[in-house]
């Protein structure tokens, strides 16, 4: 596996699409089925799959726990949450907390992590 | 003095922790910052508390004034979290208030000429691009000069990323 993490608009997906090149077979965390991420090439926006599996009561924890197995290939593309004030809603504490600690156990999971900044990878772990 | 720093739930803790193991000291000490407001809090105090057992720290509670907290000589000592102690002197009545940065800053003089070892968590709060009120700008502000102070210190600085330390200084 491969984890590219980063702020928001930062061109990871551009980054991760040419670094690994992988020109298809992309998802968008945004509205994909969650089952999707087993099987597909690339997922972005994973920190919004995470945050519509926890608005649906679904077992995120568990899907992550198959990736390495089903989905060793596959390439992560998520924002960087938890960098900011501890947000006033419960659900969204919830929510960056889940995703830092799901991002952990990936990115302990994944050969690789590159993490960009203004469209510039750097590998923060190969 | 070693300062680490990383978003929320970004493993910074059970890096510092580790951190502290390595250095094989007889007396280790942790110095927590977090008051127990309400069950939110208090599942996450559990949750430290639960990563340190049988690592054994011993834990003395440090809500303010870290000038006044009694720690035995020579240990290794892990002060978790920087953000916290801020919060509490800069909001809490009897707390420093305006004097905040400066009194957070005689008192981690204190802890380096007492400690053996010193680790002290932060915390990443300002890279969210939001603007908040007034009330939680001078938080970030005065954290922000907090930390920086604290590097200047510090003889390594390393910023933990979804569990992956990087080194910044040292």
């Amino acid at each position: 596996m491969k984890l590219v993490i980063g702020g928001a608009y930062q061109g990871k997906l551009k980054y991760a699409k040419e670094t690994f090149r992988i020109a298809d077979g992309w998802t968008d965390g945004a509205i994909c089925v969650p089952e999707e991420v087993l099987e597909c090439r690339g997922v972005w926006n994973f920190h919004l799959l995470i945050r519509r599996m926890l608005e649906e009561q679904k077992d995120v924890e568990e899907l992550v726990r198959k990736l390495p197995k089903e989905n060793p290939e596959l390439c992560i593309v998520t924002n960087e949450l938890g960098c900011g004030v501890v947000p006033v809603d419960a659900f969204d504490r919830l929510w960056r907390e889940k995703t830092g600690r799901i991002c952990t156990e990936l990115a302990e999971k994944a050969e690789e992590v590159h993490r960009v900044f203004c469209g510039i990878g750097m590998v923060i772990k190969k | 003095m070693h300062l680490i720093t990383g978003g929320s739930g970004s493993g910074k803790s059970a890096y510092a922790e580790a951190q502290i193991l390595a250095l094989n000291g007889e007396c280790r000490v942790y110095l927590a910052t977090m008051y127990p407001y309400d069950e939110e809090s208090r599942q996450r105090i559990a949750r430290h508390r639960k990563m340190r057992a049988e690592k054994n720290f011993t834990t003395v509670e440090c809500y303010r004034d870290l000038e006044k907290t009694e720690i035995p000589e020579h240990a290794d000592v892990l002060l978790e979290c920087m953000s916290n102690l801020t919060a509490n002197e800069m909001f809490w009545p009897e707390g420093a208030g305006s004097d905040t940065e400066e009194q957070i800053l005689r008192g981690v003089e204190w802890l380096r000429r007492k400690a053996r070892n010193l680790v002290i968590v932060s915390n990443e709060i300002f890279s969210d691009g939001c603007e908040y009120d007034s009330g939680t700008k001078e938080y970030q502000r005065t954290l922000g000069k907090i930390n920086c102070r604290l590097a200047e210190l510090a003889d390594r600085v390393t910023e933990v990323v979804y569990g992956i330390p990087l080194e910044v200084k040292g």
